[in-house]
């Protein structure tokens, strides 16, 4: 008896202290979901009030799956998500290792970090600069290999591509920095050991530091892939005058259908999709890895 | 005895209070800064009053009113107005762009004005801007601003070309474009003989209508029932603009706002521009600028968009916004012969003021826009139809598609035309 007063006083004890961030939670984030969820049943156009826009079932959700720029959309998002979270893995796990017990590694991490640091609408200025089909370096340098010019940002062919190698250059400092960390965590007598049995660099890599490196890449897939699905600010940037199709992404298309065409309903029930999609992939990788004997990154 | 002395106390402080408060008119606008706090010259002596000098001269004139300006760019400004409406937060006078005006009325979001500012405007404002204000029959606010579009080219890369005028008709257009069009060794543009901009609704739909209404085609039946687009006309209009591309006279990277660089011969724009384009050239501006009706596929036409001073039906202030703007908008400066917001608009925004009598009173300021004033009698006013500028991006989109080679004409417009009849028949019957 006496021992469940206790419990009970500790778990009052524990709500209390843990109820402003439950309170925080609650107003930040479980209404703000549950009034997404609620006005994506809804017509809504944020010029009356939600409680009098009308009901309109699944409507919102079929109406998005017969927009071909929605399907444009949904189809841009997943190459940009699945290419630039792998580019920037396998680059900045490279970089990582290359760097790994360099000399002037301050220096190093300083060129390689310097991208993760600048704004995105500054990254987005420089390289539409850099794109420039008529004065900008990217044209330049294919020239001197006698490849012709590109209208890089609004040639629907290339307008996706342009704006994914600028993500992935923005995009590898923190991933080097943490592969940089992983790495340093990797015990030297295992090198050691292996050296002694004849062990080659690739043997190396393969069998050492690749195995140990499995939570660091897990982290940087899921982190990265959830950003990734995520893109706004750099397709916002660089991706306006390009044809809509060859280059909307998700988020675009939400912030587009709801403060553009002030239909909200549709927009929150693009944002469901996008977070059913985006717990879809976490949950697959995590089981892959588990698969893999990882229970987590921790 | 002590409770009457402290109840006296407190309601005379709320007296007193009362007789001091003033009315706080808070007006949204898109202007820039120079526009709202005015010119100065170097050694910072006004030269042109903006918005708030004419504001501070209004509270000098009525010190009961105290008038707030909030400066919201124009990418932002329909959103902050829904929003601020909505959270009690709402201006008191907007200046509106007309194609938002059929989403606001119909959202009951503006106050309808007084009879005697409805007949002012039909009765003193040119024809094009009072359908621009008129929203289901009815004037909800006094234009501010009438814009349409021209020609504006380049003189010197003309003459240097061996042109000596600018083109007459639309063929001439795409000739004299291909002629004047330069790639540099790499095969990119480097001067562009007709640039289009590709990224912002207006620019691409604007001049796109123009060449329709050049045909004699329009974008919606009278009922709005059905977008119209994918007719003959539409694909036709639309074909013109492809045959710069197929001729390699452009392409969709081409950007209007390179012409002070010299890279564009030529290109569709309206007045606002015109003053960028003086504050580039400086003393060589009619060295280098020429601005000329757009050369028609048939008949002489242009596209005109009116911006207009709406009140909010929110406001607790009706009465006193209205007066401000029959002041500031209608009441004839007898020193000039103008109104003060035709002064703003010649002087300092650099746009067509819509009041007739700014108008006539203004000729020597309104010289470099005379093509475009010219132009007011072909202008056809862009329609005030339900999700207007959801529309328009949906149209830009195709036609970008069809720029990029994405699409043919028919196809991009049979694309929009689905789209634009789905949401129409939400809102028409």
């Amino acid at each position: 008896m006496q021992v469940s007063k206790n419990r009970l006083r500790e778990n009052i004890v524990a709500y209390i202290f843990l109820s402003p961030i439950l309170l925080f939670f609650t107003v930040f984030f479980a209404f703000a979901v549950g009034f997404s969820v609620w006005v994506s049943f809804k017509q809504w156009n944020m010029l009356i009030s939600p409680f009098s826009a009308p009901n309109v079932g699944l409507w919102n959700y079929s109406s998005l799956f017969s927009d071909p720029l929605f399907i444009s959309a949904l189809r841009n998002t997943i190459v940009y998500a699945f290419t630039t979270t792998i580019a920037v893995l396998i680059l900045s796990l490279l970089i990582a290792v290359a760097l790994n017990n360099i000399k002037g590694a301050a220096v190093w991490r300083f060129i390689y970090f310097a991208p993760t640091i600048t704004p995105a609408v500054a990254v987005g200025m420089i390289w539409g600069y850099l794109y420039n089909p008529s004065r900008g370096i990217v044209n330049e340098i294919l020239g001197w290999f006698g490849i012709p010019s590109h209208n890089w940002l609004t040639d629907p062919r290339y307008a996706l591509m342009a704006i994914m190698i600028t993500a992935v250059w923005a995009g590898m400092g923190a991933s080097i920095l943490i592969f940089t960390a992983g790495l340093k965590a990797i015990p030297q007598s295992y090198y050691d050991a292996a050296k002694i049995d004849g062990a080659s660099r690739v043997k190396m890599f393969w069998s050492i530091t690749l195995p140990l490196l499995k939570p660091t890449i897990l982290f940087l897939l899921v982190t990265g892939m959830i950003g990734a699905w995520q893109v706004f600010d750099l397709v916002y940037m660089m991706g306006t005058n390009a044809p809509a199709s060859s280059v909307e992404v998700l988020s675009l298309y939400m912030y587009n259908t709801a403060f553009v065409d002030f239909q909200m309903g549709k927009a929150s029930a693009a944002a469901m999709i996008l977070f059913v999609i985006v717990l879809i992939t976490t949950l697959l990788i995590l089981k892959a890895f588990r698969k893999g004997g990882l229970e987590s990154y921790e | 005895m002590r409770r009457v002395f402290w109840i006296l106390l407190l309601v005379s402080i709320f007296l007193s209070f009362s007789a001091v408060a003033k009315t706080v008119l808070v007006i949204q606008t898109h202007w820039s800064d120079y526009q709202v706090n005015g010119i100065f010259n170097k050694s910072g002596k006004l030269i042109y009053p903006g918005l708030k000098q004419y504001a501070e001269e209004y509270m000098k004139l009525h010190p009961n009113i105290e008038i707030k300006i909030r400066e919201v760019p124009f990418s932002n400004y329909l959103q902050q107005l829904i929003i601020s409406h909505m959270a009690g937060k709402e201006a008191d006078i907007y200046d509106l762009y007309s194609l938002w005006g059929v989403q606001l009325v119909s959202s009951h979001i503006l106050a309808a004005p007084p009879k005697e500012i409805i007949n002012a405007v039909k009765r003193n404002f040119v024809p094009a801007s009072v359908k621009g204000a008129t929203i289901n029959g009815k004037v909800w606010g006094i234009p501010s601003e009438i814009d349409d579009y021209a020609l504006i080219y380049n003189k010197k890369l003309l003459s240097e070309a061996g042109y000596t005028e600018p083109p007459k008709t639309w063929d001439e257009l795409v000739k004299m474009a291909r002629k004047l069009t330069k790639y540099n060794s790499k095969g990119a543009i480097s001067q562009y003989g007709f640039a289009f901009l590709s990224g912002w609704n207006s620019a691409v739909v604007h001049p796109y209508l123009s060449l329709l209404y050049s045909l004699g085609g329009s974008m919606f039946n009278k009922s709005y029932t059905k977008c119209l687009l994918n007719n003959q006309k539409g694909v036709k209009a639309l074909n013109e603009e492809l045959v710069l591309f197929k001729e390699k006279a452009t392409n969709s990277a081409g950007n209007v706002f390179n012409f002070p660089q010299n890279t564009v011969a030529m290109m569709i724009m309206a007045p606002w521009y015109v003053r960028s384009l003086k504050q580039a050239y400086g003393n060589q501006y009619t060295k280098y600028v020429g601005i000329a009706p757009i050369p028609p596929i048939k008949k002489p036409a242009t596209l005109s968009y009116t911006w207009f001073f709406a009140v909010d039906s929110a406001s607790k202030h009706k009465k006193a916004a209205w007066d401000f703007l029959k002041w500031f908008a209608l009441q004839v400066q007898p020193k000039t012969n103008t109104t003060r917001a035709g002064d703003l608009e010649v002087n300092v925004i650099s746009v067509i003021p819509p009041n007739k009598i700014d108008l006539r009173n203004h000729q020597k300021q309104l010289a470099d826009l005379k093509v475009f004033i010219d132009q007011l009698k072909n202008a056809i006013p862009e329609p005030n139809v339900m999700q207007g500028a959801q529309i328009k991006t949906i149209l830009m989109n195709q036609i970008v598609a069809a720029w990029n080679g994405q699409k043919s004409a028919q196809r991009a417009l049979d694309d929009a035309v689905a789209k634009i009849n789905s949401i129409l028949a939400r809102y028409y019957h």
